[in-house]
């Protein structure tokens, strides 16, 4: 009987790697005609507003992705990744308008120095866990907008800073939507690769690891402190180099808008919607939240109601599908599936009858 | 700086502080008995102000007698709040999901006053509004000392009844060890709706006592989560001594940083008090073993 069990669960692996190949191509043709599709929107949308939704949708991607290296793979939930956005898009700001930089090489060297600033952060929010984390990560970004509205000398108050366009002056709006467009979407791509590339190495397990059970994978001698401080500082720097490319085509900064609370909790929203544990997780939960709130924003207008229309989306998700819509639509089709479990379904009794018809077989 | 402004910025940080610390202690509450960082508990503090604005504003009555019907509505909601959702959520991950959950109450609060009373500023005027009382120089607003009188007749409440009821003691066994306090029978899940409840009734009375003197909207809550969160971590998370004397401190801190730096740059305090707690003592001034963990 155990041979027989044994027998099944084989045929069963060569199934599923058959089957596996398939998928792996399904995947690749979807992947290709969804990138086409995400391209030829320029050419698509009909006029330049529809344009300058999918320029923001497209930053919401690429923000909600570089959330997610921490947010996904330490279980780290940042409710503060604006300070982040918001500190690389002043920087930018700063650098083009009071230095004279060029606007790309600004929008890196602020994502730096984010990066750098992100170190001390991370080692004072890292240390504890869970609960305190969140409560450094709100407290953050509610310090920088106190700062932004203060120190107007610097930051110009309350009534934010300018920033000249990147692109000359005979590049006209839609246009302009339209190569920002792509470059949220290439930085979007580069942000998903390396995403990728840590999530198979062996900081990307560790990390893992950490989310699982932080205590256990220290007990293994997972350099847990090191690991999370690295994918951090990773995370900040991305969400600046976002921020940064925000701040260059929207062309304003207003400190409520940079540092807010509610931006930070729409790249939450994003990530735990589409499924932290994927890789294209948060770019589909951009997707559906960016265009949501767009939505919202032109149906209601002025009214408070897309805040609560925002909490109760976020309440159902944490509630009813905390893993995600991806992961909640693919077992609703495993339902139809043979169940593949690694759990041993026979109990203590069934599994001593069948060592004694083995070894009366032997004998 | 002269003396009597001193006094009264000291006066004036005590009686924040008392408000503080009866808040801190509500969300010192819902740590112990859950594991929750409740987000929504200064929008509901503000909700709270907001509701006795408007009964107020209805009957012309003291905003002091609208604590009849909020407190006992508040302790019915946190109840109901956390045996429908919070006790829903999967315990592995308990404290990250909780946060998000609160956080989406604490959205739907801020959205739905906004669309029913409108983000308008407002303010309950009374008859004692203006009247301040003087003592070495110093003026001492009469509203400021009747909520801080409700914040520190509360708090001695909340202790009494922590401390020398049944209800407290079993409360306390819940918070100490949960499996413990089930041996003993004591049904927790009930006692846990029970801590929610009285946490939520904190917010209750701290936002009538806030409704008195200051000017009220719906964002406003922003401006509260931030320090009390800052105080419950630096008094050491779920120990309601340590955020009492967090509050006291960090209050009259922030009252006697204002004549120097002006009221935006004194609320800092909190945040850089907060980052040096955590680089230097994570586990806060108080706290025990609970807070290492979280």
């Amino acid at each position: 009987m155990l041979s027989a069990s044994r027998h099944k669960t084989a045929t069963h692996q060569e199934g599923r790697t058959s089957s596996g190949r398939s998928v792996l191509v399904a995947k690749l043709v979807a992947a290709a005609v969804a990138l086409g599709l995400v391209l030829a929107f320029p050419a698509l949308a009909p006029d330049p507003f529809i344009l300058s939704v999918g320029v923001v949708i497209a930053s919401y991607a690429a923000l909600a992705v570089a959330w997610n290296f921490v947010g996904g793979m330490t279980g780290y939930i940042s409710l503060g990744h604006a300070a982040y956005s918001g500190l690389g898009g002043y920087g930018t700001a700063l650098l083009v308008t009071e230095a004279g930089v060029n606007p790309w090489v600004s929008m890196i060297v602020a994502a730096v120095l984010v990066g750098v600033a992100a170190v001390p952060i991370g080692i004072a929010s890292l240390r504890v866990r869970g609960a305190s984390f969140v409560i450094v990560s709100i407290a953050l970004v509610l310090i920088l907008l106190l700062v932004a509205q203060s120190w107007s000398d610097v930051t110009g108050g309350s009534n934010g800073l300018r920033v000249p366009r990147p692109f000359g002056t005979d590049v006209l709006r839609p246009e302009q939507h339209e190569r920002f467009f792509y470059l949220f979407v290439a930085l979007t791509l580069v942000a998903l690769v390396l995403w990728w590339v840590i999530d198979r190495s062996r900081l990307g397990t560790g990390l893992k690891a950490i989310r699982e059970d932080e205590d256990k994978a220290q007990a293994l001698g997972v350099p847990t402190f090191a690991y999370k401080l690295v994918v951090f500082v990773v995370s900040a720097f991305m969400t600046a180099m976002a921020g940064g490319m925000y701040a260059l085509w929207f062309g304003s900064l207003d400190p409520i808008f940079q540092f807010s609370i509610l931006t930070g909790s729409y790249l939450v929203l994003m990530s735990l919607l589409g499924g932290v544990r994927s890789l294209l997780g948060p770019v589909v939960g951009a997707v559906i939240v960016g265009y949501a709130v767009e939505f919202f924003k032109t149906q209601y207008g002025d009214t408070q109601l897309h805040l609560v229309a925002l909490g109760l989306l976020l309440a159902l998700v944490v509630l009813f599908m905390p893993d995600g819509v991806i992961p909640w639509v693919t077992a609703q089709f495993d339902r139809f599936r043979p169940g593949d479990t690694s759990i041993r379904e026979v109990d203590a009794a069934q599994l001593a009858e069948e060592r004694k018809a083995l070894e009366e077989a032997k004998s | 700086m002269s003396g009597p402004l001193l006094l009264q910025s000291l006066i004036l940080g005590l009686l924040l502080g008392g408000l503080y610390a009866l808040l801190a202690a509500g969300l010192t509450l819902y740590f112990g008995v859950m594991r929750v960082v409740m987000i929504a508990h200064s929008a509901f503090l503000i909700l709270a102000a907001y509701l006795a604005w408007f009964f107020t504003a209805q009957t012309g009555l003291d905003p002091l007698l609208s604590l009849v019907i909020t407190v006992p509505l508040f302790f019915a909601a946190g109840y109901g709040m956390q045996r429908a959702l919070l006790s829903r959520l999967r315990p592995a991950t308990l404290t990250m999901m909780s946060v998000l959950l609160t956080f989406a109450i604490a959205l739907i609060i801020e959205g739905g006053l906004g669309y029913l009373f409108s983000g308008t500023q407002r303010r309950i005027q009374l008859g004692y509004s203006s009247a301040s009382l003087e003592l070495w120089g110093a003026r001492i607003a009469v509203v400021k000392l009747v909520a801080f009188g409700l914040a520190a007749v509360s708090l001695l409440a909340l202790y009494l009844l922590l401390k020398k009821t049944r209800f407290g003691q079993a409360l306390r066994a819940t918070i100490q060890h949960r499996e413990a306090a089930q041996l003993l029978g004591i049904d927790t899940d009930r006692i846990a709706g029970f801590g929610f409840g009285l946490g939520l009734a904190t917010a209750a009375v701290g936002g009538t006592a806030l409704a008195l003197d200051a000017t009220i909207y719906p964002s406003l809550h922003w401006h509260w989560i931030g320090p009390l969160m800052a105080i419950i971590v630096i008094g050491g998370l779920g120990s309601i001594p340590g955020a009492a004397i967090a509050a006291i401190l960090l209050g009259v801190t922030q009252s006697l940083l204002q004549i120097p730096m002006g009221t935006t740059w004194a609320q800092t305090v909190f945040y850089l008090a907060l980052f040096a707690t955590l680089m230097f003592r994570p586990q806060g001034f108080f706290g025990g073993r609970l807070a290492q963990r979280f």
